[in-house]
């Protein structure tokens, strides 16, 4: 067989393997082997390129960024941010039809960003959310969806480990990224709560509201959450001006988080802990497939595959608006299987050489960024989108009495928002670059 | 019939990738009768970071790289010698001095792999926001080293040394993370340099601030494997003449990036004798640093200082 | 002998508890590090100085602790994947498929550890250190290999639990690992 070939076989049969249950990671790693083997007719190119390969994709500096960001969700978790959050947000919008459900997903966008993770933010936001939401009568389809959709937020709002991966992997600029990033997650956090204005009107019976709160306690609730807002300014601000690189703004929030934790006498033995479990846990399981696809792109680099894929597309002369919408709607139908970090990391390379072969009328700089955007957009609809949406199994976990099928009618009005946003970030590239623009 | 893959660090439109690495593949197909066939693997394609380049080659990852001979740090101690300080002149001299420097003084330490070129780039020098216009200007300044030893050197010089990968030297520059760059003009020109300093600072007489080492290199059982006729053109294709030509290269990416920051209206300073002289004072404990490191590990460090300059002298004139 | 609450299972939870912890104390001395870095270059003009190396010791850091981190993900499932299909499987056919993907784990980890090692004995023979501190790659591989023989240990725990848990019909909990 033409290594060309194998290539083709490449993704489909990572996927197979995924079908059958094997951890994402060690599919990948172990497709890659087996491709390269293939290809060169031995095993021992393999044999030596592991003897650096594993621990060069580990004790990487761009990457450290990712357990960096991590170990600061879970401090962030830890020191209670997200109630003061969630208070003030409620302080201002409970009142309001659906309010207390809006003011779920505004603390989810103000825990967002400070935590690049999505589903930290949601299992706290759950925490925090769930009981209140119950409290003022909300269905718990509405309630579960709504905590499951805001939890996307930690990963649309800057900071966002998908981002840094993707940066990584495209070698684009993480701060453009995270700029560019910014005011497509604003209009998410505003879509949601559209949809939550209009869902309490269309089922009325979905939710109460809380008390009208007087101004100055409004202020007052708004004013306890300034370490967010100084950490935010701290780490993007941080990674903005330059004054930090992304892995030291990382690491300059984990240390701010963490002295609010031990502030806040949250950080005993205890929760350090489970904060260190945490973090572990997360890590890992990126790392491995981080590995894996070391090795699979190594694969399939080796097959041409993306050389090829990229001059053809080029060749074809396809109108380019119709190979993005297909890649997005490709993207959205895998997500509903399997999860962003995944995707992205089997995707991207071969997907991104062939998308910049297609002229968007954009600088490649500003294509390479707002591609990043649509894609971090429609990979994490993925969290959200049955059957398989982490999201949606961590807040339904923790919310007894609701069964699954609830949650997965109550999310899907946010699934149609994330889709006409994405509709609109498509059209309008500017809603992504302009920030970045303006800045740079 | 016989496939080559040519595994490197930098993207295909870089210098060397486009002005000597694609040739070279070009030139060997071509003269095996299309009987030797080089793939491309540009920007580390088939995995791995830039440091690993080099055992790729010789475990037979790949059939062959090019690769920074420093980004193996103690793995080439006495071809180290070409990164000291005002040693080397132009691209083309330099690099055949130093094939002739590494055949003669330490073959032993590229055991193991068929040496196709070695080489140097052009003289390295400052590009700075502020100008250098004697020793005492460089005091504090923020200054990313192209190597060990010129960070050590920068340190001596009163500078802050800031270690970062090429790469990086852009964004560090524009948010002010660091005040200036040590780099050949070969490389200005792709990270934007002439665009974000205005001052360029090197100096008086033949021997440049500093340089770097490369290593284009061929997995060896991928060479025996050949038969004789294609070793022959391999042969052909490799040692002096293509390390030299390497070097030429490199020169004329200098000249394009002299011209960019010349044509931007730059200001291009070179120090005179007197002050080149200071510095070339002032250099002189990294040198004698290295003598002592050197001494650790049993190596005499003069005498090679001395064959490496011997080389080059030989090559400059 | 392999569950989780016999003295085994409780000496491999305990050193996949351990080693993960170990590898978040790295990152935390890591992100201490990088403060005292940033500060120190903030303050240039104050006569303090950013950490020499700081890229490199994070690399180090990182190095321990990623491979620290694998054993606790591994024995807590942790790691992504998609039981969409194999949810409609029989619970038989779920023991069976989880046998073999812990199987193929504990290859890929001895591999790796395996590779690790070879490559750890390379850099100890050439020699080749850091670039500014002049640290011995060697070393820095060593503490990679920690975690990595950790992790073949776990996988052979893992491995051994759903073989127990397939012969006595059990089943694990259904669901799929951590995300990001
Ligand atoms: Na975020
Ligand atoms: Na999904």
């Amino acid at each position: 067989m033409s290594p060309l070939i194998l290539g083709l076989f490449g993704i489909p049969a990572v996927l197979v393997l995924v079908f059958l249950r094997v951890p994402i990671g060690l599919a990948m790693l172990g497709v890659g082997i087996a491709g390269s083997w293939l290809i060169t007719g031995s095993l021992n190119p393999t044999m030596a390129q592991f003897k650096s390969l594993t621990y060069g994709t580990f004790a990487s500096y761009s990457l450290s960024v990712v357990p960096l960001f991590l170990l600061m969700g879970q401090f962030a978790t830890l020191s209670g941010l997200s109630s003061g959050l969630f208070n003030a947000a409620a302080a201002w919008m409970g009142h309001r039809k659906g309010g207390v459900a809006m003011a779920a997903i505004g603390a989810s966008a103000g825990f967002g960003a400070i935590c690049g993770s999505s589903l930290a933010t949601a299992a706290t936001m759950g925490h925090v959310a769930l009981p209140e939401l119950k409290k003022y009568g909300y269905s718990g389809a509405l309630a579960t969806g709504t905590v499951a959709a805001g939890g996307t937020l930690g990963i649309l709002i800057p900071p966002s480990i998908i981002l840094v991966i993707y940066a990584v992997l495209t070698e684009m600029n993480i701060a453009k990224l995270f700029m560019a990033a910014f005011l497509p997650g604003i209009l998410a956090a505003v879509g949601y709560m559209v949809v939550i204005a209009i869902y309490v009107r269309v089922s009325p019976g979905a939710g109460g509201t809380r008390p009208r709160m007087p101004y100055a306690e409004r202020f007052r609730e708004l004013g306890r959450t300034w370490p967010v807002l100084v950490l935010f300014l701290l780490v993007i601000g941080g990674i903005y001006t330059g004054v930090f690189t992304p892995t030291e703004a990382a690491a300059v929030g984990a240390a701010g988080t963490g002295i609010i934790a031990i502030a806040t006498r949250t950080l005993g033995r205890r929760g350090l802990v489970n904060a260190s479990l945490g973090t572990a846990m997360s890590t890992a399981m990126i790392f491995l497939i981080v590995l894996g696809a070391a090795s699979l792109n190594g694969f399939l680099a080796l097959s041409q595959l993306p050389q090829v894929a990229s001059a053809w597309i080029a060749a074809q002369g396809f109108n380019p608006w119709l190979v993005l919408t297909v890649v997005l709607i490709f993207y959205l139908l895998l997500g509903c299987v399997m999860d962003s970090l995944s995707m992205i990391l089997l995707t991207v390379p071969i997907v991104y050489p062939m998308m910049t072969a297609l002229d968007f009328g954009l600088a490649p700089d500003d294509f390479g960024i707002w591609f990043g955007i649509l894609v971090l957009i429609v990979v994490e609809v993925g969290l959200i989108t049955p059957p398989v949406g982490m999201n949606l199994f961590i807040i339904n976990s923790m919310s007894p009495g609701t069964r699954l099928s609830e949650t997965f009618r109550g999310v899907l009005p946010f699934v149609a928002s994330d889709i006409v946003r994405t509709i609109f970030l498509v059209a309008f590239p500017p809603a992504s670059l302009w920030l970045v623009w303006m800045l740079y | 019939d016989i496939t080559l893959r040519l595994h490197q660090m930098l993207p295909a439109q870089a210098t060397i990738p486009a002005k000597a690495l694609t040739p070279w593949a070009e030139k060997v197909q071509a003269d095996s009768g299309g009987r030797i066939k080089v793939e491309l693997y540009p920007a580390m394609q088939l995995g791995g970071a830039p440091p690993d380049l080099y055992d790729q080659a010789k475990d037979g990852v790949v059939d062959l790289i090019w690769t920074v001979l420093g980004y193996t740090p103690g793995r080439f101690p006495k071809s180290e010698v070409f990164e000291l300080p005002f040693l080397i002149t132009t691209g083309e001299a330099s690099s055949a001095a130093f094939y002739n420097y590494v055949m003669a003084n330490s073959a032993d330490e590229f055991a193991g792999v068929k040496v196709i070129a070695l080489h140097t780039h052009g003289p390295g020098l400052f590009h700075t926001k502020n100008p250098i216009n004697k020793l005492e200007d460089l005091k504090g300044m923020k200054i990313r080293g192209g190597s060990r030893i010129i960070s050590s050197m920068l340190a001596q010089l009163g500078a802050e040394p800031v270690g970062m990968p090429v790469p990086q030297v852009t964004e560090a520059l524009s948010k002010g993370v660091i005040d200036g760059t040590t780099i050949p003009w070969e490389v200005t020109p792709s990270l934007k340099v002439a665009e974000l300093v205005k001052n360029h600072t090197g100096f008086s007489g033949t021997h440049g601030l500093y340089s770097q080492t490369f290593g284009f290199t061929m997995n060896l059982d991928s060479y025996n494997r050949l038969p004789d006729d294609l070793k022959a053109i391999i042969d052909a294709n490799s040692g002096l003449e293509t390390s030299r030509e390497f070097g030429r290269v490199m020169d004329q990416g200098d000249a394009v990036g002299l011209r960019i920051a010349t044509e931007a209206g730059n200001n291009i300073v070179q120090l005179d004798e007197a002050e080149t002289a200071r510095w070339q004072a002032a250099a002189q404990p990294t040198i004698d640093q290295w003598f002592a490191d050197m001494k650790a590990i049993g190596v005499d460090g003069p005498a090679l200082y001395a064959a490496a300059q011997a080389a080059v002298a030989a090559e400059s004139n | 002998m392999f569950t989780d609450d016999g003295g085994l299972g409780r000496f491999v939870n305990a050193l996949a508890r351990w080693s993960a912890v170990a590898g978040s104390l790295a990152l935390i001395g890591m992100t201490v590090l990088i403060c005292v870095s940033v500060l120190g270059r903030a303050l240039l003009w104050a006569g303090l100085k950013p950490i020499t190396g700081d890229y490199e010791l994070v690399s180090i850091g990182m190095g321990f602790a990623v491979f620290a981190f694998m054993p606790w993900a591994h024995l807590k499932r942790g790691h992504a994947l998609v039981s969409l299909v194999t949810d409609g499987l029989s619970p038989a056919s779920n023991r069976i498929i989880l046998v073999i993907t812990d199987l193929a784990m504990l290859v890929a980890a001895a591999f790796i550890a395996w590779r690790l090692h070879a490559g750890m004995l390379d850099k100890f023979a050439y020699k080749e250190t850091t670039l500014l501190l002049r640290f011995p790659l060697g070393w820095a591989y060593a503490f990679g290999l920690v975690g990595a023989v950790i992790l073949v240990i776990v996988s052979v725990f893992v491995l051994g639990r759903s073989v127990g848990m397939a012969l006595r019909g059990e089943n694990e909990l259904k669901g799929a690992g951590g995300e990001a």
